[in-house]
């Protein structure tokens, strides 16, 4: 049964990649691929807890939270600098 | 929040003494520990306000997960039907909350709750701007957001 | 037992990560975006988080996994507001049909300050009496 529903969700979570990435390359604004990359960073998290599970290993969960800690610290350092960027956008 | 520190303490001593190393052993030890705290030292005031609060926070952390689940499947509902129903909007709410943590969590809470995501907050701190996804009505939307802030303040202060 | 409870909750997460990544492709603008990103894809990776907490069930995965839930619970809104806010300074265009926009023209392009309603009516009279 568990079996069945790990490799489900493997499935599901990467045609969620796929569509995620269809963002990444749709745009059509730098804020936009900035959202796409957030949501890969959490899709990403997601696949480390189903992979903890499916091979039997808790370790896995402590990459999981310093992958959120990296990609937290990524959409901050990224939405300063395009608030920045903006800024200078007139001149 | 000495309260919750001793019921820590009592936990871990129910830990220790019963042997049962294990999340199971703890929450039992909590639960104990709330309980002795509740019926022998109600008369202490820093005591009674931690028993007091426990019950609040955890109504609320059920209505919370009530709204969560609720309003994702409004928004889920959106997501996969052809034709988008949204009235979008950004909306500015004035804000009761007045110390840096207030505001943070009430902003928090509010974006976590599908339908709404705070956007920011005036320099001044009066006031809080949000997008809402669904405005059907101005005053009633700005009428629910003020009484969520009233039950995260109230647990609060 | 704990093995039905584990793959509800690995379905449910994985189902509501589907679907924060349907919205980021279908909804029309990057606020309505975020709207789904953030709340779904929040709740679906802290569901998936404690399908391996009720797997392992061991106390120590139990308070990795809480640790983890918390810190996606606070960052995930923080992460929204600060994309939000460099979106309206890059100049991002809102969908067509939006219904009222109250941040507009409240921002201070110099310094990123923002005024509060009352204050923005207040310079609004006084620019008026000036013009007159």
């Amino acid at each position: 049964m568990l079996e069945i529903v790990i490799w489900l969700s493997f499935a599901i979570l990467s045609l969620s990649l796929l569509l995620s990435f269809v963002r990444l390359l749709r745009g059509p604004s730098l804020p936009d691929r900035v959202v796409a990359l957030e949501l890969m960073a959490s899709l990403t998290v997601g696949f480390i807890g189903v992979h903890a599970i499916a091979s039997q290993r808790f370790a896995f969960l402590d990459v999981a939270m310093v992958l959120a800690l990296t990609a937290f610290l990524a959409a901050v350092g990224f939405a300063r600098f395009l608030e920045k960027r903006g800024m200078h956008a007139d001149d | 929040m000495g309260g919750f520190a001793w019921n820590i303490l009592l936990a871990l001593i129910w830990v220790a003494v019963s042997g049962n190393i294990s999340g199971a052993g703890l929450f039992t030890g909590f639960v104990l520990g709330y309980i002795i705290l509740g019926l022998t030292l109600r008369e202490v005031p820093v005591f009674s306000a931690y028993v007091r609060r426990v019950p609040k926070i955890f109504m609320f952390a059920c209505y919370f997960a009530k709204e969560l689940v609720r309003s994702n499947l409004r928004v889920a509902w959106d997501v996969v039907t052809p034709t988008h129903y949204m009235k979008p909007a950004v909306i500015a709410v004035p804000l009761d909350a007045r110390t840096e943590g207030e505001i943070a969590l009430v902003a928090n809470l509010i974006s976590l709750t599908p339908g709404t995501l705070s956007l920011d907050v005036s320099t001044d701190r009066r006031c809080l701007y949000l997008h809402v996804m669904y405005l059907d009505d101005l005053e009633e939307t700005r009428a629910q957001i003020k009484q969520f802030e009233a039950r995260v303040l109230e647990l609060l202060r | 037992m704990t093995e039905w409870i584990a793959a509800l909750l690995l379905m449910a997460g994985s189902l509501l990560m589907m679907l924060a990544a349907l919205g980021a492709v279908r909804m029309p603008d990057l606020l309505m975006r975020m709207h789904a990103t953030t709340k779904a894809g929040a709740l679906g990776s802290g569901l998936i988080m404690l399908a391996a907490a009720v797997f392992f069930g061991s106390a120590e995965v139990w308070a990795r996994v809480l640790a983890i839930i918390a810190f996606i619970m606070l960052t995930a809104p923080v992460a929204a507001h600060m994309i939000g806010r460099a979106g309206y300074f890059v100049g991002v265009p809102l969908w067509g049909r939006i219904l009222r926009d109250d941040l507009k023209g409240r921002y201070d392009t110099d310094n990123h300050s923002l005024e509060s309603p009352a204050e923005f009516n207040e310079r609004r009279q006084h620019e008026d009496r000036r013009d007159q």
